[in-house]
């Protein structure tokens, strides 16, 4: 059980690199907001490749 | 004469009838007999969260406050019963936060005047059923299950070995109590049933459960993240009874005197990843037969954080997720039970009472 807690769990990882780049996901979730009735594939293909390129580059630093 | 009968009307021997009953030739309706067989729920999926769940006993204990404040909402509900219960079943027993929540030291802190005791001393031996060991034994020798402050009261743990069959006797509880545990069951109505057959007449049945509209944020953010990353969604949340379903469930399995009534939890959590860590650690994962196997894809996941937030996040950056908990207060019939009047034996008008006011 112990060295379950010392290690940091990707999800944590994850969580803490997403939360770089509120910007870039407020401004996915608006373009999904402008529309959410008829959400198709790639609809906001443009704002999710900003919001991970910035995902990315906040992992690659941590 | 002799008459020329047309084939027709010539009297013929029926060799071989065209319809036999119970020969080849019948006929199948489709007929449904007995409960329906329908499963929703893996219940190995969920057995297994829940044994993951008990193995990091620091982290499952933090994470169940939900379940600790519900079976603390369904214990008080005791208070308003003036009896004693020799022999208590909790159904769907987790980590035992029925047992906790009875042995709280002062149950009703808004009471006038105050409740000191704790609830337990109404009950003499409290069976916690549960399919998980792990879960079940999580807080063996924890303080808050320690039972020297009430002398009468005594604590059993029983492992189920499937969670849907009580092997109990039936007319042998004087109670029946179930917190956060019903929403994984497939056959609610069988379950209820056998609730029902293992109460002494005129005893109760108090449970809650989640339903409705729990974790509609988690369930239309994932939605819509996956509609528009993969162009389709597998189901994230279970699907889950309504208030309507459970009062009708009730009366159909038996019970008489319901009650049914809701009530909103609402946590708020830091991103979307805290939420699923808690549940998680819960053991409240997703067990929902046809799910997409593995874990969710890491776009998806990226996707349904910002949709959750921009849809339903509130204004300091932190996000809401609601808990519907249905509770359920039904009881077994007996013949010196209250009953409601006959129909039509109404002495005074209800509409000149409302209308004179």
């Amino acid at each position: 059980m112990q060295p379950q807690k010392a290690t940091v769990r990707p999800i944590q990882k994850f969580a803490s690199a997403v939360s770089k780049c509120s910007a870039e996901s407020a401004a996915y979730g608006k373009c999904i907001l402008a529309d959410y009735n008829s959400v198709h594939k790639d609809l906001c293909a443009k704002e999710f490749m900003r919001l991970k390129d910035c995902y990315l580059l906040a992992v690659k630093k941590a | 004469m002799r008459l020329n009968l047309s084939p027709i009307c010539r009297p013929q021997k029926w060799t071989k009838p065209l319809l036999t009953v119970g020969g080849t030739a019948r006929r199948s309706y489709a007929f449904q007999s007995g409960s329906l067989n329908f499963e929703v729920f893996n219940r190995r999926a969920k057995w297994l969260q829940k044994e993951r769940a008990a193995s990091n006993p620091e982290h499952s204990r933090q994470a169940d406050y939900l379940k600790d404040e519900v079976a603390m909402r369904v214990c008080e509900r005791l208070l308003d019963v003036k009896r004693q219960f020799p022999r208590v079943l909790d159904l769907g027993a987790n980590s035992c936060n029925i047992a906790r929540a009875l042995l709280h030291p002062d149950p009703d802190p808004e009471s006038e005047p105050p409740v000191t005791e704790p609830l337990a001393t109404k009950i003499t031996e409290l069976i916690a059923a549960e399919s998980s060991h792990s879960l079940l034994h999580r807080d063996a020798d924890h303080p808050s299950l320690s039972t020297s402050h009430v002398p009468g009261f005594k604590l059993t743990r029983h492992v189920l070995e499937h969670d849907e069959l009580l092997p109990f006797e039936p007319d042998t509880f004087d109670m029946v109590l179930s917190s956060m545990s019903m929403h994984w069951i497939n056959d609610l109505p069988g379950v209820l049933s056998q609730i029902n057959s293992v109460l002494k007449p005129d005893c109760p049945f108090i449970g809650a459960m989640l339903g409705g509209d729990t974790l509609y944020e988690l369930r239309t953010s994932l939605q819509l993240a996956e509609q528009e990353r993969k162009g389709g969604i597998s189901p994230h949340v279970s699907p889950l009874a309504d208030v309507r379903d459970v009062g009708g469930l009730l009366q159909r399995t038996g019970f008489k005197m319901l009650t049914v009534d809701v009530e909103d939890i609402v946590v708020d959590y830091p991103d979307m990843f805290a939420l699923m860590q808690d549940l998680q650690a819960m053991g409240e994962g997703n067990a929902v037969l046809g799910r997409e196997m593995g874990p969710i894809g890491r776009d998806v996941l990226l996707a349904g954080d910002a949709i959750y937030r921009a849809l339903h996040g509130n204004e300091d950056g932190s996000i809401p997720a609601t808990f519907r908990i249905i509770h359920m207060i039904g009881w077994k019939e007996s013949p010196d039970q209250a009953k409601p009047l006959r129909r039509g034996s109404g002495q005074a008008s209800l509409k000149d009472l409302l209308e004179g006011q």
